[in-house]
Order: C-alpha cells, then structure tokens, then sequence
C-alpha cells in the first residue's frame, strides 16, 4: 500500500535548488528512500518520531536549560528524513574543503610569521591587526608540523541553481560533529536496513582519524602520550559533544580545574599524584584558555598554559590565535589566498560579500538593504544577523547607524536561498531549507574527511537561519557510495 | 585516573545507594502503619532522614502520603529521592567516559522517570508498595548493570567504597529508627510483624529464618544486621567489603595517604568484629551505631582530603 497523503503537499519554492525534486521528478539519490517511506502509515512514521525522541533523551543527548534553579533537558531537533548527497557531489565538496583548509593553514604560518601575503599587498594589514582574535603571543611561534586548524567545521550552502558556495570558515572550535554520529545511530534504530540498501557510506572512522591526528602532535616521543579534551563543564550546551568525544577516542575529559602548570609543563590531578599532559583538545575558546594572557576573569582555564604551550611542552588543538582566519571580513580574501599560496582556482566559491569599510561598497548595500544580510564579523551562531528582507525599518536604521560608526565590525551579503530539503512534519513531507557542515580534520599525514556532516535545517516554513541557537534542528547527512561498498 | 572522576563516581555510588536505602525504608515502613491499631508515626524516620524542624515533622508525621511525597518526590526536600537521584545522574552526566553507556543510561532514564509529573500522581492515589517497588526495581537495574558492564579498574573501586561506605551509614540509621520506635515497650519487642518487616524490606528474612529457629527477638535481629558477615546489608559485611576495595588502591606513589585510611578502615573492622549483641545492648544499641557512623563519616572526609581534592 502506497502512502500518497506523505507527497500531497511537498511544493518547494521554484526559485530554490531542492535536494529531492528536479522539476517535479523526484531524483535518483532520493527514490529508494522515498518508496521506503510511502510503505509505512502516517502511524508508523509518527511513531518513528517518538522513538528517535525517545531515544536522544534516554541516551542524554541533550542539553539543560536552566530556569528558577531547576535544570529542563532539551533536545536539538532532529527531522526523521535523512538528507543525501551523491558520490560526484561529495568529491567536488571534499576537494573544495581540502583546498580551502590547506591555504588557511598556509595562511596562518604566514600572518604569524613572515606575513609575505602582507607585505605583498594582497591583504592589508590593518584587516589582520583589527581583528579581534588575533593573537601577538603566537607571533614567531612554530606550531606542530605547520598546522593551526586540526579541525574545521566549514559551513557550506547551495544557491538555487545548485552551485554549492562557503557560507563561513568555522576554524576556532567548530562544534555539533557528535550530531553527525549521532544522528547516524537513530536512523540506524528508526529505519532497520535502509542504510547498507542504499549503499550509505559510514562516518565512523571519524573518533579514530581524530585521534590519530592528536597522538602524533605529542612532543614527548612515548608510546602512549596523554591526550585529554578540556570542556568547559557540564553547563556548557555542547558538553554532551566533549564527553560523547572523549568516550570513543578512549581519552581523559578534562575541566580547567582539574589541570596544574608546574615548571611549564601541564599536568592533570589524579588519585595517585600529578600526571604530565601532551595534548589537549580544548573545546574552551582562546579568551578563557590562560586567566595569565586572555580574560583574568576566567575559571574555565588554566594558569600557565600559555607559557606550557610556547615553550613546545605541550600541543594544543585547534592552536590559539586561529580565530583570525574565520574572521567574516578575513573571508573575503580566502578566494585570493588560495591564489596566493597554492596558484589554484578556488574550487568551492564564496558568497559575494561587500565591505562596508568601501564607500562604493556600502552604497550599493545601502540602497539594497531588503536584499543583503548584515552580520557581525567577530559573531558567530546567527548572532548579530539582519535579513534585510524580514528586517523592521527601524532595525535597518539601527544597523545603518552602528554600520557607519564601525564599518570593520559588520560585513554584507546577499540573501543567498538555501537549498531546500524534504522533512517530515505533522504526517506530510515539507520542503525546509538547509545547509551544510562537513568535519575536516587535518595532521601531519594531510587532510581527511569522513563522508557525512552536520546539516542543519531552518524548521520554520520559509526561514533562512539554519543555526541551533534560532530554532534550527537538524538531518542525518548521507554521502552515497558509487558502488556497494559491501557484498 | 583524575581525582575530580573519583570524586563524581564515589558520590554516584553513595546517592544511588542511599536512594536505594531510603525507597526500602520508605516501603518497609509504609508496610507496617497498615498493620498498626493505633496511629503510626513517622516521627524517627523524618528525624533520621530529614532536615525537618522538629514542629514541621510533627505536623506531618501521621499523614503517610504526605510524607511519602515529601521523602520521594517533593523538590525543596535537599534528602528526597528525587533530589538524591538527580544528584547521582549529576555525577554521572560529568563522568560518563568513565561508565558504561548501559550505566549512564540506567541513571539518566532513571531521572527522567523521577522527574515525571505522573509520579506524585501515582504515590498520592495508588498503592505505595507497587510504586516504591518500580524505583526500587531502577536501583536494583543499577547494581546489576554496574556489576556486568564495569571494567574492573579504580573507577569501580571507588564506586564500590562509596557503595559500601554508604550502606554501612544505611544499614545503621535504618536500625537505629527501628529501635528507636521500640522505645521500651515489650509487648512490640515479642511483636512478629514488626521484625518481619523490617528484615523484609532490607531482604533478610529468609536468612533470619533459616538462622534462628526460635522466632523473633530484638537480640537476634541486632546480631544480623550489625554483626552477620553472611548479610549483605549487614554493618560487619558493608565495612568488610569497604576495606577490600580500598586494598585495591594500593599505590607506591601515595603510600602515606594509603596507609592512614587503611588504619581508619581496619580499626572500625576489628571493633565490629569483635563486638557481640550482648555487649552492644549493655553500651546502648543508639551510641555504638552513633560511634559507628561518625567513624564511617570520617573515612569519608579522609577520602576526600587525600584522593578527591582537586581545587
């Protein structure tokens, strides 16, 4: 028996790109999926719905909000239908993002040392110097194996004629990558056998690429370095990321607290004395990091680390000071690094963004405000955004004063659509808008990426902001294999 | 392994044990106020168990539901089983690279099931055995799991000294209420179902049976609970236990530390040894457990100082 009902209303808009209709025909990568689903009943699919809730709560995949002292778990939306991506997509993808990673690696060697790529006169200084999270202590300081970014969560979106654009260069500590496997285990649970039928490749190897990568940063040549991930604690809305990570790479999860500097080298407390650290995947951002370099306010670090990490007795990962190569105003000049370092074309194109420090510039997005959005350039998590097309007058004025005072602080662009992907809401399938996350992770052996990431769905019918923090949720991520990787 | 891990699977340990302790003293004594002629008091458990003034536990203390919502569910009460619960999953949530997932789990769906509304509903219109037995039912889930799924490491160590540390407290204040009650009445002290219940509840009767043939006496009663080595909620059977998982931490590299709580643990082992029920009754059931207990809390302080301290 056909379920009809599920397919009724699925319009989605004409002038977007929709992962699942070309022209009212449904796509090959999709069909064997969607048969599977007009199988089940409205019943079934519903009751689909409430296991994979079900599921997430009792696993604690969660995180708590706190009101009137009393903890209420909340779970980040997840929509039951996976989204997917052919064999042909995922190569243009993951050789865009390995070009991109590499030349934004190259990028930070050079602004921390030479600063040919300045001198040269392809970025200016004043745009480096101006940004907030650059930081002077890394200046001259030769990192592991030339690599700043271990780990990129590099936002990517699809215009409406398919193109795939970089929307931002996540590069600090990118987050939501326990959600990529994650998701994967509930529709592992939700849909029995409908992975190995679609010849979905798995995303796995990702704990065991990670740490790999982190072991070999270790700058005391032993068998078995000690590897921790530093979490801010179990308040942070990602600490069920920092935990899940830190139970499949088998390594110590750490609070600031927990960790001493003596003699400039780290250690953790433990019931039998103090043990020497390696490496610290650190989930806690630059600021918070060293109360004797950053912010002296803060408790999630630790005193010390900084002086640890420049004398070469321990790695940290991402290192500090990447900040200033996801800096919304950096990313305009990404394109012509990749120029720059690698002679190559940029294989994955970003969006078109206007700086507002040029006159010409900020003209044209003045007088195009209804089609441009604004964003903050230090911002991140879809804070500090206008959509110029939902936008009151007076939060246009707003922007336009505060824009005009600081010009360094905010960036524009036009209001790119997103792609648009099937989800299953109150019995029916509905087009939602989407984006995307990959999760590269970079070592001394080269770039690496498990096929899958995070995508994030706007639920709201006709929203454009995708992030977590505004009402987003998000979508198992499939990357098809070519041929059936299994017999 | 980090001392603030200890510290998290220690005091896990000891709330899963002490929500476990309490739900059984809550049925146990629930079960005999539906055996009492004259009103039931629930007096020396709320003194026991809780913070309550002595005034706000008198006003309560003969409306059973009211107390049973205020020793399992109620929110403000620091010492209810909810709160306890959501302590231990506390505990959990930031150790849980050091648990089983099936352990984590069990605590996390344990809370959920603490925090659900149709809990007070339940504990106030049906019959209190059948719900206390369902969170007992959640405890007994959690020894099983942590004994098949734990990797026998120093994690399950501290969790067994936190376990056994805490039982042994339990045990104690359980017994301590019991007597307590029992003040000098005689004709309670020959009563059948008052003993019954309480070694129901704490699943030590079919021993008692099988120990003494000759029915129910305060003496015998004292004798298992504090001094049996067969009876796993014993007092002689929880330190025992204490001081065999706290021999595994053995280290050279803290042997000054070792050594002291060794001695702490070892002299309270040999004065339960070497106690009998008479010689407890001459002292005074209520000052040797008292003893017992302040000795056991100064384990735990030592415990802290030398192997938790982190800040």
């Amino acid at each position: 028996m056909q379920n009809n009902v599920l397919l009724a209303n699925y319009n989605p808009d004409l002038n977007t790109w929709d992962e699942m209709y070309e022209n009212a025909n449904v796509r090959k990568q999709y069909q064997g999926v969607l048969d599977f689903l007009q199988r089940l009943s409205i019943e079934e699919l519903n009751k689909k719905e409430e296991q994979a809730r079900r599921l997430f709560m009792s696993q604690g995949i969660t995180f708590t909000v706190y009101s009137s002292g009393e903890g209420i778990e909340k779970i980040f939306p997840f929509d039951i239908i996976p989204r997917i991506i052919t064999n042909t997509e995922w190569e243009h993808i993951e050789n865009g993002i390995k070009q991109r990673l590499k030349a934004l690696n190259l990028f930070l060697k050079d602004v921390y040392n030479e600063q040919f790529i300045i001198n040269d006169g392809v970025i200016p200084a004043e745009m480096v110097y101006s940004c907030p999270h650059f930081v002077r202590e890394m200046y001259g300081f030769p990192v592991p194996y030339d690599i700043y970014v271990h780990i990129a969560g590099i936002d990517l979106i699809r215009d409406s004629d398919g193109s795939f654009y970089i929307l931002e260069d996540n590069l600090r500590t990118p987050s939501g990558v326990s959600y990529m496997l994650e998701n994967r285990e509930i529709t592992k649970r939700l849909f029995p056998d409908l992975l190995p039928k679609n010849n979905v490749r798995t995303v796995l190897e990702y704990p065991a690429i990670l740490h790999k990568n982190l072991v070999s940063l270790s700058p005391r040549q032993t068998a078995n370095p000690t590897v921790v991930v530093l979490t801010p604690g179990i308040y942070n809305s990602a600490y069920f990321e920092h935990t899940t990570l830190a139970r499949l790479m088998g390594v110590e999860l750490v609070e600031g607290r927990d960790l001493v500097v003596d003699n400039l080298r780290v250690y953790m407390k433990t019931t039998v004395g103090l043990q020497q650290v390696d490496v610290i995947y650190r989930r806690v951002d630059d600021e918070f990091l060293d109360p004797l370099v950053f912010n002296q306010n803060s408790l999630l670090g630790v005193a010390g680390l900084m002086s640890a990490y420049r004398k070469g007795n321990v790695a940290i990962v991402n290192a500090t000071g990447t900040g200033v190569a996801d800096d919304k105003a950096i990313y305009t000049f990404v394109p012509a690094m990749i120029q720059y370092y690698l002679n190559e074309e940029p294989i994955l194109k970003n969006v078109p963004t206007y700086q507002l420090g040029n006159l010409e510039e900020r003209d044209h997005v003045f007088s195009n405000m209804n089609k441009m959005v604004i964003k903050k350039t230090n911002e991140s998590g879809g804070y500090g955004m206008l959509m110029g097309n939902t936008a009151t007058d007076e939060e246009i004025h707003t922007y336009k004063t505060e824009i005009a005072k600081d010009p360094r602080q905010f960036i524009a662009q036009p209001i790119i659509s997103l792609s648009s992907a099937p989800c299953y809401m109150n019995g029916r399938l509905q087009p939602r808008r989407i984006d995307l996350r990959p999760y590269a992770l970079c070592g001394p052996d080269g770039i690496e990426i498990v096929p899958g990431g995070l995508t994030r769905v706007a639920l709201r019918e006709g929203s454009l902001v995708v992030n977590s923090s505004q009402g987003g949720g998000s979508k198992d991520t499939w990357v098809l294999a070519d041929k059936p990787e299994r017999n | 392994m980090l001392s603030r891990v200890a510290d998290s699977l220690y005091w896990m340990s000891r709330y899963m044990e002490r929500s476990d302790g309490i739900l059984r003293m809550l049925k146990m004594n629930y079960a005999s106020s539906q055996d009492e002629f004259i009103e039931f008091s629930w007096q020396p458990v709320l003194k026991i168990f809780t913070y309550l003034e002595e005034d706000d536990a008198k006003a309560i203390s003969n409306q059973t539901r009211e107390v049973l919502q205020f020793m399992v569910t109620d929110k403000e009460n620091a010492n209810s089983v909810y709160n306890i619960v959501t302590q231990a999953r506390e505990n959990a949530r930031s150790v849980q690279d050091h648990i089983s997932k099936e352990l984590w789990q069990c605590l996390n769906d344990f809370y959920h099931v603490m925090r659900n509304e149709r809990l007070v509903q339940l504990l106030h219109q049906e019959d209190p055995i059948t719900v206390l037995d369902d969170l007992i039912k959640h405890c007994l889930l959690y020894y099983g799991i942590a004994d098949v799924t734990m990797a026998r490491g120093e994690g399950i160590s501290f969790m067994n000294i936190g376990k056994y540390l805490e039982r042994g407290i339990q045990s104690s204040d359980i017994l301590d209420v019991k007597f307590n009650s029992l003040g000098n009445d005689s004709d309670k002290n020959a009563d059948i179902t008052y003993w019954k219940y309480l070694l129901l509840s704490i699943s030590g009767y079919q021993l008692y049976l099988k120990t003494y043939r000759s029915g129910f006496e305060a003496r015998n009663v004292l004798e298992q609970i504090v001094l049996d080595d067969r009876f796993p909620r014993s007092v002689s059977y929880s330190i025992n236990r204490l001081h065999i998982y706290f021999k595994r931490l053995k280290s050279e590299r803290n042997a000054s530390s070792y050594n002291q709580i060794d001695f702490m643990i070892g002299k309270l082992a040999s004065k339960v040894q070497y106690s009998t029920p008479e010689a407890i009754m001459e002292q005074g059931l209520h000052q040797y457990l008292n003893e017992i207990i302040s000795q056991l809390n100064g384990i735990g302080i030592a415990l802290n100082e030398k192997y938790f301290a982190y800040s």
